[in-house]
């Protein structure tokens, strides 16, 4: 029998690893990318410096030795830059600009997913409203993105990533995030499904005899699932946030990423790498803290009842 | 009542127009610049964008074609040609306010030469110069490796500032200077992750019309249109012909044509055995049914007037001097001439498919990817064309990266055939495409073609020392290519921009676009 | 609506996908410009495209790239899910907590990017939506079977099954009948229904970033069109291009595979 804390110990210590975990492991599938970006700005044929460039950008000694060099730069600070996407420019600042953007966006897209949530947990949410939610999710987040993506071109013009704009991005794109790929509808009929499993049990209908209310009984068994489903639904916004990203052209972490294995951009790849590791890391506590404080609760002893 | 789309974006159009400033223009180009070191430049957008901010020693004018310079007073020839002597002009300054100096057209040589310059351009360059003396802070000596019949048009190099590197001629793709360069051009440039601006710089040289331009990368071309339209940009660098109509349609819009020679082609693989014998690729040339094609990827119906898309049979536009009239396109495919011959090369039709060896023939058809937005299907429809004649087939789409790095270095040997354009200044030097690999020539001979006679003819071209010669032998050449066919050439298709009307004085230079921006001027 | 209404909606839905696929051509027609933009009315069922080439054949093609490739990524969610709640059940501390690192990690990858890269490593004759999901379905298994831990968790994890032991039942039968059909398989059918439609909605993603970034197709070959090429037809109304059937057409092909993923969780759903 598994111990109540292992679970969140384990997610605690997986958080601690992801920063360097994600970059490496990333690292390593794109150094198994057929080409290579020294051989691609001086192709081998028509040119004879590949093999320098190649050796300046730590190209010429395997996927650890470039790992390691990498991390050993980062550590003090230095990302390097850019060698093809954006050529010449600093990585670092890229990923300053990148981390909020990508932040706010699933932040935004999170908070109608997280109030459907709520709402089928509490059933303020109505069942009937499923089958909205199921149809407002029904085109895939890349064609909601392409279609403001046009407006917004069109409308702002070259304007497009002037303040305003980059804000209607963010609001369009999270919407898009938050309702396209049955993102809301999915977290919504889930949560729906697990909490009516719950009130189903029998505990439950004692507790309602007893006088207490329905959510203080199901809720601290149900909660460490809620929070595990939320946590995926993150991460899915997350990977979905690439999409609506690129196309929307918002200058986020799943754009940079994108941008930077399309063109084998290592140094950009792994900082954005990075990026999201540090995310992630930072939903990992978050749900391993969640369920040390309902195993905390549950486990509470209940208060002696006097004569 | 019904709410009007139109109407709502022109409102916001005249909004957008009102709060224009004066001398500040946008425009969308096909992609964004992968550099802006032309040591370094890899696409057209480099090499338009390079031209606003940078300036080549020797330049053809776009109006009368002479060759002229902007930074040299004067030149004159030493070493019976071998070394150029150029006297810079006065006063001409960086756009971080230093002095253009003899050093720094040296330098640019340098670092050329340099081998620790990681530039397939640089490594090109080595083939022409031997080397750059500084004789006074104003006076460069740039030695060449021989004597060249037009040395001026061999200096149509940007020059390079020699303290932005530090003098460290090993120049590196990844130097801030790709970012932010610094020029003696009419504008100065700055990259950015969406889009790359550019500031009015005053020199004595350049005075720009225009204080400022945003290049915006263009994606959906309806979109581009669209934003055009609503005055949301002023340009397009290039419209595809199948939005050229909507253009046309508005006043306040014009379509400017964009001298890019270029042409497209099929190169055929010759290295595959049933492409070997010569009477194969000229039946795959009568297969190709270049009229039909036209229509069906670029909406060119048959016999209409003006057509942005003018077939050739050679490797050359027909408007060039080196372009052979006397070699007759084929328009229409002849399938029964195209079977004798195909019959006669040894293959066997059964059950409609055509067999080499008792092996059935399926084509492997790859086509740079980007060139499917101004010719939509072209791989389609090429495909098609062979499959209803025969030939089984399959499709690839080809990146860029695996274009430059596979197909350019002839390593492509997967396919066998692949579709491409090619785009020319006003020296069309084709050698490069068709003579043999070796010693450095055939730098761009995509399935590695070798013929003795066109090797010869390429050199003639090479000694040429008189525009005679020269269109001598490119004109024994074109005729030869349309018998050997290492490429089934198709068209020449029209290049447009779009300006809005209130642009003026817009000249748009063949091949580098930008080189006479400074009259360039915006408003009413 | 009763579990076998909902059942058979979906065996429907999943049929017509694999009957569309099967019968997809290898080529789509020859181009007929007269009828480029028909409507479904001049040219039945769906109407044509921008060179009058019937959409039928865009959407059969499309089900053909989706089809077998959403339902193998279906298929190993559904395995991963139910392991992982069966290694909760069997109360083997060490290896529970040693799936659950793993799955943290490989859960946290970013995975369109993995997916991306998985895709450019693709020799181009390999290339496919086959390897794409296995790839995607792999970086959701640990998701799934965090939830499915979760609620065999609930169940009681190692009790629920010494109990069952204790009233005579079969380890057979407690894991496979008691644990997998009766108390997982709400949640792990829906988690590969759910892969299965997020593999469809991927493939369009995908298609349409390699087309708008100039890039050969990441999930069928080049002559083949998917159900991104009719969304992003029919996008184009809003710029006033006559498209609309192409979008009702995509947006309904897309709301079959939702309709069909919500009718596999309603039939499958705990009593």
């Amino acid at each position: 029998m598994q111990r109540w804390y292992v679970r969140p110990l384990v997610r605690l210590i997986a958080a601690l690893l992801l920063p360097a975990a994600v970059p490496a492991v990333i690292t390593a599938l794109i150094w198994a990318l057929p080409g290579d970006p020294a051989a691609i700005i001086c192709p081998p044929e028509v040119c004879s410096g590949t093999e320098e460039l190649a050796k300046r950008w730590n190209l010429n000694d395997g996927p650890v030795h470039f790992f390691t060099k990498w991390t050993g730069d980062a550590l003090s600070g230095d990302f390097g830059r850019s060698w093809r996407l954006q050529q010449g420019a600093p990585v670092a600042p890229m990923l300053i600009e990148s981390i909020p953007n990508t932040a706010l966006l699933v932040l935004f897209s999170f908070v109608p997913i997280l109030l459907g949530v709520i709402g089928a947990a509490t059933r303020v949410l109505p069942r009937a409203a499923d089958g909205l939610l199921r149809v407002l999710g029904l085109p895939p987040s890349v064609i909601f993105a392409l279609a403001a993506s046009a407006v917004i071109t069109i409308k702002y013009g070259s304007a497009a990533f002037g303040d305003e704009a980059e804000r209607v991005k963010l609001v369009l794109g999270a919407l898009a995030l938050g309702l396209a790929d049955a993102a809301m509808a999915g977290a919504v009929s889930g949560v729906r499904g697990l909490m009516e499993s719950e009130r189903k049990q029998r505990y439950v209908r004692f507790g309602i005899l007893r006088g207490e209310g329905v959510l203080q009984n199901t809720l601290p068994n149900a909660l460490p699932a809620i929070i595990g489903q939320l946590r995926a639904r993150v991460l899915h916004l997350l990977s979905g946030a690439v999409i609506v990203e690129v196309v929307l052209q918002i200058n986020g972490l799943g754009d940079l990423l994108w941008g930077g294995t399309l063109y084998q951009d290592f140094g950009v790849v792994i900082a954005a790498a990075f990026g999201f590791a540090v995310i992630s890391a930072a939903l990992l506590i978050t749900q391993a803290l969640v369920e040390i404080g309902v195993a905390l609760h549950v486990r509470r002893a209940p208060k002696a009842v006097a004569s | 009542m019904h709410s009007n789309p139109h109407r709502l974006l022109s409102v916001l159009g005249l909004a957008a127009a009102a709060l224009t400033t004066g001398a500040s223009l946008a425009f969308f180009e096909e992609s964004l610049p992968s550099t802006m070191n032309p040591l370094f430049a890899q696409s057209m957008v480099d090499n338009r964008v390079h031209e606003l901010v940078m300036d080549r020693i020797y330049f053809n004018d776009p109006i009368n074609n002479e060759l002229v310079s902007n930074i040299v007073q004067e030149w004159s020839l030493l070493d019976s040609g071998k070394s150029i002597r150029l006297v810079l002009r006065k006063g001409v300054k960086w756009q971080d306010g230093e002095v253009l100096g003899a050093d720094d057209i040296c330098f640019t040589v340098k670092a050329m030469l340099d081998p620790g310059t990681p530039s397939p351009i640089a490594e090109k360059q080595r083939a022409i110069f031997a080397g750059c003396t500084v004789e006074k802070p104003d006076v460069a000596v740039v030695q060449f490796t021989k004597v060249f019949h037009n040395p001026l048009n061999r200096l149509s190099v940007h020059v390079l500032p020699e303290h932005a590197f530090g003098g460290k001629t090993a120049i590196q793709p990844d130097h801030e200077f790709s970012l932010r360069p610094v020029g003696t051009g009419p504008m100065k440039g700055s990259s950015g992750r969406r889009g790359t601006t550019f500031e009015k710089y005053k020199n004595v040289h350049h005075d720009a019309g225009i204080d400022t331009l945003s290049l915006q990368e263009g994606n959906d071309p309806l979109v581009q249109v669209k934003t055009l339209i609503n005055n949301g940009v002023q340009g397009i660098i290039t419209v595809p012909p199948g939005n050229r109509a909507e253009v046309s349609a508005q006043d306040d819009l014009a379509l400017k044509s964009y001298d890019l020679r270029s042409w497209w082609f099929v190169a055929v693989n010759q290295e595959k055995p049933y492409l070997k014998d010569k009477r194969v690729r000229q039946a795959l040339d009568l297969i190709v049914d270049r009229t039909d094609l036209r229509q069906l990827s670029i909406g060119v119906k048959p016999g209409e007037q003006n057509s942005p898309c003018e077939f050739i049979s050679g490797p050359f536009v027909q408007s060039s001097p080196f372009y052979n009239r006397t070699v007759a396109v084929n328009a229409r495919a002849d399938k029964a001439k195209a079977f004798e011959l195909l019959n006669a090369a040894g293959l066997k039709q059964e059950g409609g498919r055509w067999h080499f060896k008792n092996e059935p023939i399926t084509m492997r058809i790859g086509m740079k990817a980007p060139l499917d937005i101004e010719a939509p299907d072209l791989l389609s429809q090429v495909g098609n064309q062979l499959s209803a004649a025969g030939f089984d087939r399959q499709e690839f789409k080809i990146t860029t990266d695996d274009w430059n790095l596979k197909v350019l270095t002839g390593q492509a040997s997967e396919y066998d055939l692949v579709i491409g354009k090619w785009s020319f200044g006003l020296v069309e030097d084709v050698n490069p495409l068709f003579h043999s690999r070796k010693d450095g020539r055939g730098a761009f001979n995509v399935f590695n073609f070798t013929n003795p006679q066109i090797d010869t003819l390429l050199a003639q071209y090479e000694v040429a020392r008189t525009d005679t010669q020269a269109q001598d032998a490119y004109h024994k050449l074109h005729a030869l290519l349309a018998q050997e066919l290492p490429y089934l050439f198709l068209w020449k298709l029209d290049t447009k921009s779009a300006w809005r009307t209130e642009v003026r004085s817009n000249t748009i230079t063949p091949y580098y676009y930008w080189t006479v921006f400074d009259k360039w001027r915006t408003g009413a | 609506m009763s579990r076998l209404i909902s059942g058979l909606f979906a065996t429907s839905c999943l049929a017509l996908l694999v009957v569309m696929g099967m019968f997809a051509p290898e080529h789509l027609a020859q181009p007929d410009l007269s009828m480029a933009y028909a409507s479904p009315s001049e040219l039945p069922p769906f109407g044509a495209d921008n060179r009058g080439r019937p959409l039928l054949e865009y959407a059969q093609q499309g089900a053909r790239v989706v089809a077998l490739p959403s339902m193998l990524g279906g298929l190993v969610v559904l395995f991963f899910g139910t392991l992982g709640g069966l290694l909760a059940c069997v109360g083997s501390g060490r290896a529970q907590a040693a799936v659950q690192g793993f799955g943290e990690v490989v859960g946290a990858l970013p995975r369109l990017v993995v997916v991306l890269v998985v895709a450019l490593l693709l020799p181009q004759d390999m290339r496919g939506l086959t390897p794409i999901a296995l790839t995607w379905a792999l970086l959701a298994a640990p998701g799934a079977m965090d939830e499915a831990a979760s609620v065999a968790g609930r169940l009681g994890g190692a009790r629920f099954v010494e109990a069952l032991r204790a009233h005579g039942f079969s380890r057979a039968r407690i894991y496979l009948y008691h644990i997998v059909a009766l108390n997982l398989r709400p949640v792990v059918v829906r988690q590969a229904i759910e892969t299965v439609m997020q593999v469809v909605f991927l493939e369009i993603a995908l298609s349409y970033l390699a087309l708008s970034d100039s890039q050969p197709s990441f999930t069928h070959n080049d002559s083949v069109r998917s159900w991104a090429d009719i969304l992003y037809l029919g996008y184009q109304v809003i710029l006033d291009v006559e498209t609309g059937h192409a979008l009702a057409l995509g947006l309904g092909l897309v709301g079959v595979v939702a309709l069909m993923s919500l009718s596999v969780t309603w039939a499958v759903r705990a009593r």
